[in-house]
């Protein structure tokens, strides 16, 4: 057996056995799907509720537009009369919405009647509601608009410049494009944490317990001692990837879909197309890692920067997710970047380039190389023996 | 055979090993004693080549240790300072770990490890974690995986530090059996007792360097003094301005011309 396979399966059962290393890499990547899940049960259960319930309309001054009020009456709507204080209401979350008409309307006059609508855009419920009342609006003004043109002798089509029909090509549409494009950045930062204790207790915490010393005294290159330290810390990577993957499909077609706008969840052969495209990461975060460990001069500060280090690409993932940016040829050469927008287009299935998932790859692949090659040679000096 | 020539290394500006070279025959017990900060692990390091030297060469069984450090380490079987086990890993798992990174096969290990087990007397532990075992469980478990590849050559690191009196005991028996079977061994302590009585050969190392060395009676000869405490007190204190260490001048030559 290779001193490579032998260093490898000493820390594979060790860390097995460590709780930290398990909780770390199959426990934390729940969370992610967790925490999102119930951002689609809540978003999806406040909708669907919101869209499904006759409308309330809190209205002030009713008196003054009774057609109106006898439109949206007729039309489902049930009246809530106010005195005053709508905007109280609306504010503290009582209403979704409240119309709030002139005391004393100009009746004479043939100006458009004023209809204030107090929203609160920051409830998903005032959300939906809003557009209900809207439409209603709109729909009764279009009838009486068009009441007035029939009068005059004019047809109402009139009216129309535009006949409008919407096609809907993707597969997700409304609140679940935003939820789902937060699947990679998580996925990122999984990737980055999943197998961090294990690179921390093999590399800085053996070298502060005094172990790495009688493990160099053995007939192995330092080289080697690393790679099997960097295969264990792989395989945690890859098993917290796996745990996250599969909490996500759990996740996908368990919420209420259909109220979020997602037509169909991502199916398995996309998810595992995520995970391909994750893969070069997986050797990358394992590499810089180690590297990490090595330049550090005590677990306490590799922990620190360790810690620190799943911000940097997970904040461009979170970035994306706000503000969204088409997968130009150059930014496949960024490390990790070019994954976010992959497996964002993967998770919103939409179409992949080939050549873009081969340059991301390629490019991650030899930012790898590199920083293994200066792991090995950090590896090699004399201070890595010591604890500082 | 372990043989070291002009071996030298600094930290930083500070000086560590300077100009120092002693020989450990095999059959032999050599006793590498010092003061605090004399070098003495600094030299265990140079010889189990997990340190480079600057200047000077490492002889294992003839094996030149820059040359060839993995054919050197083969040879070696080393008891650090440190005793640093996986707490996660059973103390048989810590042996067949060290075994298999030295290429014995499984079956021959298991082998060997039943008899350090017996050796050892490691029955109790043999297969318990490593966390919560004692001093000097953990002695035997670094002194296991020391020897699990039957090394010609065994350094060892203050052997019987925090170890009670009846484990104390048995390493030192175990040095003296390894000792007849022939094989070469180097060990520090500041433990002088021990030492003398168990050392064939004495290397006195002070400020890096190898100020005395040769058989118990070669040096009491050398010094003119009989006790190794007394010996050690003159060898290593701290030069006069003007005047060499006593002893140190003509013990050198006296016992090189000896050996």
């Amino acid at each position: 057996m290779s001193a490579i396979l032998i260093v490898f399966n000493k820390e594979m059962v060790d860390h097995l056995r460590d709780g930290r290393s398990i909780l770390v890499s199959m426990i934390y990547p729940l969370l992610g799907p967790l925490l999102l899940g119930l951002m689609f049960f809540f978003v999806g259960g406040s909708m669907r509720v919101a869209d499904n319930v006759p409308l309330v309309v809190p209205i002030v001054n009713a008196a003054s537009a009774p057609d109106l009020v006898r439109f949206l009456e007729n039309g489902g709507a049930t009246m809530q009369y106010l005195p005053e204080g709508a905007r109280g209401l609306v504010m503290g979350g009582w209403a979704a919405f409240a119309l709030v008409l002139p005391a004393t309307p100009d009746r004479t006059a043939q100006t458009p009647l004023p209809v204030r609508l107090i929203t609160n855009p920051s409830r998903f419920d005032s959300i939906v509601a809003t557009g209900r009342i809207i439409e209603q609006l709109n729909a009764y003004q279009r009838e009486t608009v068009g009441g007035r043109l029939r009068a005059a002798g004019v047809s109402a089509e009139i009216l129309n410049v535009l006949n409008i029909q919407q096609e809907n090509i993707g597969r997700a549409a409304g609140p679940a494009v935003i939820l789902l494009t937060m699947i990679p950045p998580f996925l990122i930062f999984t990737l980055f944490t999943g197998g961090v204790h294990v690179a921390l207790d093999s590399t800085s915490g053996e070298r502060e317990r005094g172990s790495f010393e009688p493990l160099l005294m053995n007939p192995v290159r330092r080289y080697e001692v690393l790679t099997g330290k960097l295969g264990a810390t792989i395989v945690f990577t890859l098993m917290a990837l796996a745990s996250q993957v599969v909490a996500f499909w759990v996740m996908l077609h368990v919420v209420p879909q259909e109220s979020l706008g997602l037509i169909s969840p991502p199916g398995t052969l996309r998810l595992l197309a995520v995970v391909s495209v994750c893969l070069p990461i997986v050797v990358l975060a394992a590499s810089t890692q180690l590297l990490i460990s090595a330049v550090t001069r005590s677990m306490k500060e590799a922990q620190t920067y360790l810690g620190l280090l799943p911000l940097v690409p997970g904040l461009a993932g979170m970035v994306l997710a706000l503000a969204p940016v088409n997968a130009q040829p150059l930014l496949a050469l960024i490390p990790t970047f070019g994954q976010t927008l992959l497996m964002g287009q993967l998770v919103r299935s939409e179409a992949v380039s080939w050549v873009f998932v081969g340059i991301t790859a390629l490019a991650t692949l030899t930012t790898t190389a590199l920083l293994l090659l200066l792991g090995f040679r950090l590896y090699e000096r004399e201070e890595i023996l010591f604890p500082q | 055979m372990i043989e070291t020539r002009g071996l030298a290394k600094s930290f930083g500006a500070l000086r560590v090993v300077e100009d120092a070279g002693f020989v450990a025959r095999d059959g032999e017990i050599t006793g590498l004693i010092g003061p605090n900060g004399a070098g003495k692990t600094t030299m265990f390091r140079l010889i189990c080549t997990v340190l480079r030297p600057e200047r000077g060469t490492t002889l294992i069984d003839g094996i030149d240790s820059q040359k060839d450090p993995l054919a050197a380490r083969r040879r070696l079987g080393v008891l650090p300072d440190i005793r640093a086990l996986y707490t996660r890993l059973t103390a048989r798992e810590h042996l067949r770990y060290f075994g298999a990174l030295h290429g014995i096969p499984r079956g021959e290990l298991d082998s060997r490890i039943d008899e350090l087990v017996a050796t050892l007397r490691m029955e109790d532990f043999i297969d318990r974690r490593a966390k919560g075992f004692s001093r000097g469980q953990q002695m035997k478990v670094a002194l296991g995986r020391a020897l699990v590849h039957r090394p010609h050559n065994v350094m060892l690191d203050e052997p019987t530090n925090g170890l009670d009196v009846a484990t104390s005991r048995a390493v030192r028996d175990l040095l003296r059996r390894l000792r007849a079977e022939g094989r070469c061994i180097l060990l520090t302590s500041h433990i002088m007792q021990e030492v003398a009585a168990l050392a064939d050969r004495i290397v006195i190392l002070a400020r890096g360097t190898v100020v005395l060395n040769g058989t118990p009676a070669e040096l009491r000869r050398a010094t003119g003094l009989y006790e190794l405490e007394e010996i050690f007190m003159a060898a290593t204190q701290d030069p006069a301005p003007e005047e060499a260490p006593p002893g140190a001048a003509t013990a050198e030559p006296a016992l090189a011309a000896g050996e």
